[in-house]
């Protein structure tokens, strides 16, 4: 991966970028980074979206997404899309408008969702508004 | 302090994090005026579907579609600290089956008052458990049917087609009814906004059906004085529907005077099905009702309408004469629309400022003309607050179901609303119906 690939929130293709980094190259995006597998189970997890949510990634890893991390997520603004994108075998590219309870606080963010046929990884991307 | 005890002391707060995190429930923490200063994620996952903004700032903004006496009713919690409600159900939508699995129907939402300056709130997703009380509720209603003391009762014999069979003295004795009633259908014991040809037909099926059927509410007396009674209607067993000739008894009325009782079931009534403000119907009962005419509707095609009513400009009201006077325009509105309309017609506040009105067996051409009357009304007496007149207006959208089509509520509700959004873009101050047009348009 050279230094001129984008690696923004926006960047075009994220989905296949994210797949090929390392975790410390996770570690260093400014944004919040969750991937999960095909059973919701987190797998990924950065130090961005850790320090914003004040969870270590050891108590999130292998835990189930929507229930056991992010229960905020559970509802057909969030889960669905990705249920219905794994049902449908279709592509997830979508940017919406959320709030988040980081630390009990209400915190408006942008969440970029995103899925792949053929991939079982999926991501929730956190960006925190300015 | 040292290295290890602040490690412990960030591994406990994590965990306590974490602890909030995964409550199966929601928590929420605001200002007295609803400002949301701590939440954890259930309320997040409940409430952002439902926030017209997508902001959690204020937990009565992000609830005022669906709940929106609870900044009233916080405001007129007195004291001090307290619980200002526990458990109050939220109706979010008709809870059809069909519908996405994550989308809940009811929420359930305890208030309570910490001090001056703070509010606590637990919200959950109670639609399971709902839907398991209605169908303890209903038999509730008929063992209550069976066991409580009665003053008085009638006990009349109805045929096949719902007309009273025979005379007896229980009759003459609580409905003052003569024999000549024999032959009448049994609706001439209720007040005639009180029900139609098609609902006392309707409540002859569910009680073949169910067994039984039961109904409280106004009855009527052959001098014409009212009375507030329960009637339970039972299809006699034992009865050959072949051999059975048109006249002989089918079914069994029992016929009550509960008057005595009346308070305390509208009490009860009122504390679960009306709105605190305006008085009509809340969300919950428009739902449950229009649920129940619906279902009806399927087994016995007829037309029903349902008409959505907005108050034209409410947040200049608001805006200019306060929030007091806002509630008093509610308040005239919701009293101008119980009484335009029929007893057998589900007057609803279903929104801040929206009403919704069910009316069974009824046109699109009939609800029309009534939602007209009703514009014309509030057009012409302005609602009064503090001896000023408040002059204001509405806007209607409706939709009908008609012509044996079969429509979920969902889609009914729907097609209202985009009638009085064609109301709204179209003038406001005016009646609009649906027409299978603009849909497409």
């Amino acid at each position: 991966m050279n230094a001129a690939t984008d690696l923004s929130f926006t960047a075009p293709g994220l989905h296949g970028l994210l797949a090929q980094l390392s975790p410390e190259q996770l570690d260093r995006l400014d944004f919040g980074v969750i991937g999960f597998d095909g059973d919701t189970n987190v797998s990924r997890y950065n130090r961005t979206e850790s320090e914003a949510a004040g969870l270590t990634a050891p108590r999130v890893l292998g835990q189930p997404l929507f229930t056991n991390v992010a229960p905020c997520l559970n509802n057909f603004m969030v889960a669905q899309r990705f249920e219905d994108a794994q049902d449908e075998g279709c592509a997830l590219d979508d940017t919406i408008d959320y709030v988040l309870t980081l630390r009990m606080r209400p915190v408006k963010v942008k969440l970029r969702l995103l899925a792949e046929p053929g991939s079982a990884q999926r991501y929730v991307l956190v960006q925190r508004k300015p | 302090m040292s290295g290890d005890a602040h490690a412990r002391l960030a591994a406990e707060h994590e965990a306590l994090i974490q602890f909030l995190y995964l409550a199966p429930v929601g928590l929420v923490q605001t200002g007295i005026d609803g400002e949301i200063v701590m939440i954890n994620p259930i309320s997040a996952q409940l409430l952002m579907p439902l926030s017209r903004d997508g902001n959690l700032a204020n937990l009565f903004t992000a609830l005022q579609d669906v709940a929106p006496e609870l900044r009233h009713l916080c405001a007129m919690f007195a004291r001090p600290s307290g619980m200002i409600c526990d458990g109050l159900h939220i109706h979010l939508n008709s809870g059809m089956p069909g519908k996405r699995m994550r989308v809940p129907h009811v929420l359930s939402l305890s208030l309570v008052k910490l001090d001056e300056a703070r509010l606590m709130a637990v919200l959950q997703d109670v639609s399971e458990q709902v839907r398991r009380e209605r169908q303890l509720r209903q038999s509730d209603a008929w063992l209550n049917a069976l066991l409580t003391s009665i003053s008085d009762y009638a006990l009349v014999g109805l045929d096949r087609e719902g007309r009273v069979s025979c005379w007896n003295e229980t009759i003459g004795r609580v409905t003052g009814f003569s024999p000549s009633v024999v032959g009448r259908p049994y609706s001439v014991f209720y007040p005639d906004d009180a029900t139609t040809p098609d609902r006392a037909h309707d409540r002859l099926r569910e009680a073949d059906d169910n067994g039984w059927s039961l109904e409280e509410g106004p009855r009527l007396r052959a001098d014409g004085s009212q009375f507030w009674g329960s009637a339970m209607i039972s299809p006699l067993p034992d009865r050959d529907p072949e051999l059975a000739d048109d006249t002989e008894p089918a079914y069994c009325l029992v016929l009550r005077d509960i008057g005595d009782k009346r308070e305390l079931i509208d009490q009860r009534r009122k504390s679960l099905f009306s709105d605190e403000l305006t008085g009509v119907a809340n969300r919950r009962a428009f739902f449950e009702a229009a649920e129940l005419e619906l279902t009806r509707n399927r087994r016995t095609p007829r037309p029903t309408a349902l008409i959505l009513f907005d108050a034209d400009h409410f947040k200049q009201i608001n805006d200019r004469h306060g929030h007091p006077a806002g509630d008093a325009v509610l308040r005239q509105l919701g009293a101008a629309l119980s009484l335009t309309f029929r007893q057998v017609d589900v007057v609803a506040r279903v929104g801040g400022e929206e009403f919704a009105v069910l009316l069974p067996s009824s046109t699109l051409a009939g609800a029309a003309a009534v939602a007209e009357r009703l514009r014309k009304l509030v057009e012409g007496q302005p609602a009064t607050f503090e001896g000023k007149p408040i002059a204001y207006t509405v806007s209607a959208g409706i939709a009908a179901i008609d012509g044996g089509e079969t429509l979920d509520l969902d889609t009914l509700i729907k097609r209202a609303d985009q009638a009085l959004y064609a109301a709204k873009a179209n003038g406001r101050n005016r009646v609009e119906c649906w027409s299978r047009r603009a849909d497409a348009a």
